[in-house]
């Protein structure tokens, strides 16, 4: 092994002014007294032009008492301090190494501010390096702005997904609601066969039952010409007694009344079933919401019937072109709100208006009414305030859906502790939409 | 603290580790009085050998328990370690003006912090230094953690040394709303290297 | 007759260093104290002409210390040995009566010069 020699002073001097980084040194008053030619270069300032003055007045665009105080601080600390281009990207305005690619505006630097102490221990010159940290930053940059992109797209990808599961949720939704209508439209069907024919059975047993009876009265007359028969008068009236014939005539004839007025409330509700799902006419045609609503309510009674009065304030609608069915599925979820609304007692107020280009129908309640904050949000798919179990939280994003898809308007208007109104508005014509039928809102 | 483990310092070194960071504390105060022209009030030096698991329970329990900044510098020669100074107070506006800012710079707040931390890192560690007479030299600071809980600057897991020497003082300005800690902190391995510079201090008395 | 010297320094190093600065020639008894409380006994036990005194120790600091003695008007002669070395630090000192204040960390030749520039030690 050689002993190693200290490298010889031109050879230091050689390196300091050629190597790619910025190398300059200020004294106590901040005069320059060293100035390497990467300095020189990128500042056009030359040795000869900047050595010997003051830094500040060959670069007055330099932040002078902070750069001071910097400066001051290592020629009494003794220390290193930096500069950084994340907080400060430069001390000296330079173009940086990319004229053609370029991307920012100027050199980013990173200085260190280095104490040179002469023999006696004492800071003589603070001495700066400047480094070019202009592709670094870049870098920084495309990877920011690759991040900022990437967040931007997660958080599209999101609400996308959001929409998407929103849809999904409407689809299940109303597919439920289609099947259900199916179903009862085709037990509205089943049950209509048999009760067609009792309905007529029972109408002609009534007239059978009255000729019967017509036939017993005829007899009946008879009775003094038997007189001289007391054995067989003796049998007709132990039979008749037996029968209690008085009581069956009255009987029979109330039971057969009662049986038809049965059989006509079963016919009646395999009506209101068939008008509320429709499933023959899932179409637009003209329809009077008042029906609509009587059909509505018939179908929910037993939901509502133990702890609200309904009242109904209809205006006498004129009939507007629309999808009933899908009509009265609104209807039906307003009312079981209301009624859901309501604790113990209530009142359910059905009320229409109409003028010459829309219909409106509102269902109004005495119940808990909805808060503020969640005024905003009933319409969105999913939200509820119901307990877990009791509410989808579809029901009225489905309604939302249906009234939008009418051109109409879903209006709430609300107050805790006194009730809600809800108001369906509806043009009284289609409005034909420019590009096929929407699916959702 | 029970048993100590054999890397730890020995009762001599750590008394002498206090003195000298009382001696350098003194001189930082001031130097930074120099600097900023400026009162400070820097308490005594407290120094303990914490497991890397108890490292953010003595931060939180030393700076207190809300959001501070902090920014960290290492320090590298004979002896090297790292500086984690915490700012729990100082309004902006007073350490613009002690730095020196501009009133129309629109500098980072960052930026501030770290200057004012390499001042205080500079004067404490070099008096430190100083008296040890080991040879120093600074890496750049930089942003830790900006209005974060004391516990999670430091995370045990993320330390690569089981165990570490901890320096804490604390700094005030008598008229200016700063307040930070400095914590000094050195690794397992580096106990060794310190002790030795201690020991050759206590020779040298 | 020998000069008693106290020295107050929480630190036994500190303590240590300053005995080891002290001038080899000097004629004292020296006695250690490691607070105030322990110092201001020490005095009043009666066996203190010179004292060196820190600044920051627990229990009772120098500050304490000699605004005790100020009040008490007590007399013996106060040299502050400190590594607070700020200016305030050193007026606040000296208004309460102590003659010198010599910096951490203490060197021979520095306090060899306070104690002939006080003509403690001719």
């Amino acid at each position: 092994m050689t002993m190693p020699v200290a490298p010889p002073t031109e050879l230091l001097a050689f390196t300091v002014d050629r190597i790619e980084v910025g190398v300059f040194a200020v004294d106590r008053d901040f005069r320059i007294v060293l100035w390497n030619r990467f300095m020189a270069t990128h500042s056009k300032r030359s040795v000869a032009d900047v050595v010997g003055r003051n830094l500040f007045e060959c670069f007055p665009e330099l932040q002078q008492k902070w750069l001071e105080r910097k400066i001051n601080s290592v020629f009494v600390l003794k220390n290193y301090a930096f500069t950084s281009w994340e907080q400060r990207p430069f001390l000296f305005r330079f173009h940086h190494n990319r004229p053609i690619t370029g991307g920012v505006d100027a050199m980013r630097q990173n200085c260190t501010l280095l104490p040179l102490k002469n023999a006696s221990g004492e800071v003589e010159l603070v001495c700066f390096t400047l480094a070019d940290f202009t592709d670094t930053a870049m870098y920084q940059g495309c990877l920011n702005d690759a991040i900022v992109e990437l967040e931007q797209e997660k958080s599209a990808q999101q609400i996308l997904i959001k929409k998407l599961e929103d849809a999904q949720g409407q689809l299940l939704q109303s597919e439920k609601m289609a099947s259900v209508g199916q179903l009862a439209a085709g037990v509205a069907h089943e049950i209509n066969n048999p009760i067609g024919f009792i309905n007529s059975n029972l109408g002609s047993l009534k007239t059978n039952v009255e000729d019967l009876l017509a036939v017993i009265a005829a007899y009946e007359r008879a009775d003094t010409v038997l007189a001289g028969h007391p054995d067989l008068l003796g049998a007709i009236k132990m039979a008749k007694t037996a029968a209690d014939l008085d009581f069956l005539q009255s009987d029979m004839q109330s039971l057969i009344s009662e049986s038809l007025e049965g059989v006509h409330r079963v016919k009646k509700i395999v009506e209101n079933l068939k008008d509320f799902s429709r499933i023959d006419n899932a179409e637009w045609h003209y329809a009077n919401l008042e029906s609509g609503l009587e059909s509505t309510l018939n179908i929910v009674w037993n939901e509502l019937k133990y702890k609200t009065e309904v009242k109904k304030e209809y205006a006498g609608l004129p009939e507007i072109e629309c999808i009933g069915s899908q009509l009265n599925q609104v209807f039906m979820n307003l009312m079981i709100n209301a009624a859901h609304a309501i604790a113990e007692r209530g009142v359910i107020t059905l009320r229409t208006g109409f003028d010459e280009s829309s219909v409106w129908v509102e269902v109004e309640d005495t119940g808990s009414g909805i808060k503020p904050e969640h005024l905003k949000r009933i319409f969105e798919p999913f939200f509820t305030t119901k307990p877990v179990g009791k509410g989808t939280g579809l029901g009225l994003s489905l309604a939302y859906g249906i009234v939008q898809r009418h051109h109409g308007a879903l209006d709430v208007k609300s107050k805790p502790g006194e009730g809600s109104v809800f108001r369906v508005t509806l043009p009284r014509k289609r409005v034909i939409e420019d590009v096929g039928g929407g699916v959702g809102p | 603290m029970t048993a100590e483990t054999r890397t730890d310092l020995t009762e001599d070194q750590r008394d002498a580790l206090q003195e000298i960071a009382n001696i350098g504390m003194g001189q930082a105060g001031s130097l930074i009085g120099k600097i900023w022209g400026e009162f400070v009030n820097l308490s005594i030096p407290r120094i303990a050998h914490l497991d890397r698991q108890s490292i953010p329970a003595a931060l939180t329990r030393l700076v207190g328990d809300h959001s501070v900044n902090a920014v960290r510098q290492a320090f590298h020669g004979s002896i090297r370690g790292e500086v984690v100074v915490v700012f729990s107070g100082g309004r902006d506006d007073e350490l613009r003006e002690l730095m020196g800012y501009e009133e129309a710079d629109s500098v980072e707040e960052q930026e501030l912090l770290l200057d004012v931390a390499n001042i205080l890192v500079g004067a404490c560690l070099g008096g430190i230094a100083e008296t040890l007479k080991a040879e120093i030299g600074f890496s750049a600071p930089s942003v830790m953690g900006l209005d974060i809980s004391p516990a999670l600057l430091i995370r045990p897991d993320e330390l690569n040394s089981g165990r570490a020497l901890f320096l804490e003082v604390r700094f005030t300005l008598e008229k200016k709303s700063l307040a930070s800690h400095l914590v000094v902190l050195m690794p397992e391995d580096e106990f060794f290297v310190l002790g030795q510079a201690l020991d050759t201090f206590l020779a040298s008395i | 007759m020998a000069v008693s010297v106290l020295v107050v320094d929480d630190s036994p190093i500190a303590r240590k260093m300053l005995i080891r600065a002290l001038p080899s020639d000097w004629d004292i008894e020296i006695s250690q104290a490691t607070n105030g409380i322990e110092a201001l006994v020490a005095y009043r036990a009666g066996k203190v002409d010179v004292m060196f005194l820190d600044l920051t120790m627990p229990d009772m600091d120098g500050y304490q210390v000699l605004e005790t003695l100020r009040k008490e008007d007590l007399n013996c002669l106060v040299i502050v040995v400190s590594a607070d070395i700020q200016e305030k630090a050193q007026e606040r000192v000296q208004n309460l009566g102590a003659i010198a204040f010599i910096r951490k960390p203490i060197t021979a030749e520095g306090l060899a010069e306070v104690l002939k520039k006080y003509g403690i030690v001719v």
